[in-house]
């Protein structure tokens, strides 16, 4: 009994590393891992005069195939924290959720909102621990009692706390967007004007990002808008064929009818419907 | 994502890392032909990339090689440029030592036999020449990057082949269905064309921008272009 | 006259006063102590007939050619020093093979027949291709085929000029012969009339009597390609001679 483990064990809480010696020798073999979906992406934070707007693209990508045209990847963190994911889809979605998780957790305790800067240092704390093999690049933005805070945060740990922030594959054509219109202390509308601008540039310009922008703005009253889409870059194309097929197109090779033997269990007679 | 590729690979790795030429890239899009009783059309798209990055959006893929005769051409931008010249290179003298216009048959033969001539360090590069035959019958020659040729009927190549042969198989094909089924017009076959390019824009990441078609007939060689989406 | 040709006649590089190269007028000469050869186009073939001389019965007939095939679609009769030839016949394989092999399609009789010239031409260059010589060749050619033109009658001088040609003699009844088919070549000639006539007029220049053993024939049509005429060929075409 000592021996034998139950297979239906439920896991204890963190990774399981069974199966990582046995890779490593079949990798020495001529084995190739399997390849993750990744968010070749464009996410984009700005503070403005009144708040935080966090952008996402929506192209999740698998090598150079769109895995999914419409993905979300502004994620939810806390009531007033959102966070936007780029790199291992699967990375960044389990990390914000963990997050989220602990951060409700710690409402309960202290029953206050959370503050971006908990938020902040539980991701940089995690993402360290991995050394980087947990592949999320996150900006992390969110209104708390000092007022907005946006940060971005890498794969390894380090973070940065920024008036506006961009990350993932698009990052360069984004930033070049800020650098070019951001001003301190700017009005809604224009703000949000630049973070789509900013998102738009990576949509086009970087083949891993694609498809619509997603805003999600967090006001100092830490009122949420969660707008997706925000903008509908792209407009899917539209075929000029008519592509179905007559009835009688897939041939049928044989044809066989077979009685099948019941019992006749119970038998009950249903009223007719009023159809008039 | 790219930066998590570089953290992972250069940053953390402690194994020593080795260092080669890599001799080729892949420049990506797509190229498409279909051959009809008296036509042929050939379709690629005008996006030229590498990587993440976009270095055209007006880059088409297919050259007029003589007044029956078109090459398209994907794989590595380097290759390409280098065996067109040739390949044209090599048609001109032909009709210098000749007299006479170098045939859709004979081009195609001459391309693969200069594939074959580059076996052990290939040109990276996926070929199909169409045009009109000898008795102006519309023909589709396709290539594998050594030299392997064949007469088709069709023939999608590039980086979303995967995508656009299956349908051509479905609707030019017609394989595996059942019916009666009229012979494709150039109407038809434009219509299937731009929507191959449309579908593949879609879901391929290198093809898009624009499609740009060469139809080939006794008239000559007439050129379309249809935009696609951009991101 | 040789007085004044002498200073000039040696070289095959060098121009006399008058603009003339020696070495090739006497090379042209050279083809004129050959066995005669003929060539008839017609609108259905060519056909190709050459004169074997047989100097001793103790010559294997069948040794001597002078008729070959260059490709499935063409065929090569020959003039002069028949060895300098080989080379030539060789060339003009070598061609023809490698455009069969590049471009999937049969070479014009013209482009071999300009091949095999730019070969001739090459005589007493330093870093020419290999089969070029120090002198000319002593060999004039005649090529029928059958390409996209038709058939094609092509006939090439030691000095590496081609001409395309309805009918021609060459060799040392050249001169007789070529009247002969001027007279008797018309447009409308069937091949058998052109074989026919080809065999007349060999029998009337031929210091030997005309036999099978002492004559080559080959035709070239769409149908049949090259084909070598047998004995028993000839002798059918004789009977009627």
């Amino acid at each position: 009994m000592a021996t034998t483990v139950s297979c239906l064990e439920l896991p204890k809480g963190g990774f399981s590393f069974d199966n990582c010696a046995r890779n490593a020798r079949l990798e020495e073999r001529g084995l190739t891992r399997p390849k993750f979906r990744k968010t070749g992406t464009t996410i984009v934070g700005l503070v403005f005069e009144d708040g935080v707007i966090l952008g996402a693209d929506t192209r999740a990508t698998e090598d150079t195939i769109v895995a999914d045209k419409n993905c979300s990847k502004i994620h939810y963190i806390a009531p007033n924290i959102y966070c936007c994911g780029a790199g291992t889809a699967a990375d960044t979605e389990k990390t914000t959720e963990m997050i989220s998780s602990n951060l409700q957790l710690h409402r309960y305790r202290t029953g206050r909102p959370n503050r971006v800067a908990t938020a902040n240092r539980m991701l940089k704390q995690y993402l360290y621990r991995y050394q980087g093999y947990v592949s999320a690049a996150l900006v992390l933005g969110g209104v708390d009692c000092n007022g907005p805070h946006l940060y971005s945060i890498h794969p390894h740990g380090s973070t940065d706390k920024l008036p506006y922030v961009t990350m993932g594959s698009g990052s360069l054509a984004a930033m070049a967007t800020f650098e070019a219109g951001y001003k301190a202390n700017m009005k809604k509308a224009d703000a949000m004007q630049l973070v789509r601008d900013a998102v738009a540039a990576g949509i086009f310009n970087d083949l891993g990002s694609g498809s619509n922008v997603d805003l999600c703005i967090i006001g100092k009253d830490m009122k949420v808008e969660y707008l997706r889409p925000f903008d509908v870059a792209n407009k899917k194309g539209v075929r000029q064929g008519n592509y179905s097929y007559k009835p009688g197109t897939t041939a049928v090779l044989s044809k066989s009818i077979k009685q099948i033997k019941y019992d006749i269990v119970s038998e009950s007679v249903q009223e007719d419907m009023d159809t008039s | 994502m790219a930066m998590a590729d570089i953290y992972q690979n250069n940053y953390m790795s402690m194994a020593p890392t080795e260092r080669r030429f890599e001799p080729y890239a892949f420049n990506g899009g797509n190229i498409l032909a279909v051959a009809g009783e008296d036509f042929a059309i050939v379709a690629s798209d005008t996006r030229l990339s590498q990587g993440f990055m976009i270095h055209s959006r007006d880059h088409p893929k297919a050259v007029q090689l003589s007044s029956s005769t078109v090459l398209a051409q994907s794989g590595f931008e380097g290759d390409i440029t280098t065996l067109k010249k040739h390949v044209k290179i090599r048609i001109d003298m032909y009709e210098h030592n000749h007299g006479k216009k170098a045939s859709t048959s004979a081009i195609a033969s001459m391309i693969s036999k200069m594939l074959y001539y580059k076996r052990f360090f290939p040109y990276y590069v996926y070929n199909i020449v169409a045009g009109l035959d000898d008795v102006g019958k519309g023909c589709v020659f396709s290539y594998d990057p050594v030299g392997s040729y064949e007469r088709e009927q069709y023939r999608a190549a590039g980086a979303a082949n995967e995508l656009l042969q299956p349908l051509l198989d479905n609707q030019i094909g017609h394989k595996n269905m059942e019916g009666d089924f009229l012979p494709l017009s150039k109407e038809k076959a434009l219509q299937l064309c731009i929507d191959c390019f449309i579908s593949a824009a879609e879901r391929d990441i290198t093809t898009g921008d624009c499609v740009f078609l060469h139809v080939i007939d006794k008239d000559g060689i007439a050129t379309k272009e249809f935009p696609l989406r951009r991101d | 006259m040789f007085m004044t040709r002498s200073e000039y006649d040696r070289g095959v590089n060098t121009f006399s006063p008058e603009g003339r190269i020696f070495q090739v007028e006497y090379a042209i000469e050279a083809i004129k102590l050959g066995s005669t050869a003929m060539g008839i186009q017609t609108s259905e073939g060519v056909v190709l007939a050459v004169e074997k001389r047989i100097t001793s019965p103790l010559i294997e007939p069948a040794s001597i050619e002078k008729i070959f095939e260059i490709d499935r679609h063409v065929g090569c009769a020959m003039s002069g020093l028949i060895a300098d030839s080989k080379t030539m016949i060789d060339k003009a394989r070598v061609e023809a093979q490698n455009h069969w092999f590049t471009y999937d399609e049969r070479m014009n009789v013209e482009s071999i027949t300009k091949s095999v010239s730019n070969l001739a031409l090459q005589f007493g260059e330093e870093d020419s291709e290999p089969g070029a010589m120090s002198r000319p060749f002593g060999v004039a050619l005649l090529f029928a085929g059958y390409d996209e033109k038709g058939p094609q009658l092509f006939h090439l001088d030691p000095s590496g000029t081609f001409v395309n040609c309805l009918a021609k003699a060459i060799g040392s009844a050249s001169e007789g012969a070529q009247t002969s088919l001027e007279e008797q070549y018309h447009k409308s000639m069937t091949l058998k009339e052109a074989t026919k006539c080809v065999l007349g007029i060999l029998k009337q220049v031929m210091e030997e009597k005309l036999t099978a053993t002492n004559v080559e024939v080959a035709s070239v049509t769409k149908e049949e390609n090259y084909h070598m005429f047998s004995k028993a060929e000839i002798e059918e075409y004789m009977k009627d001679l």
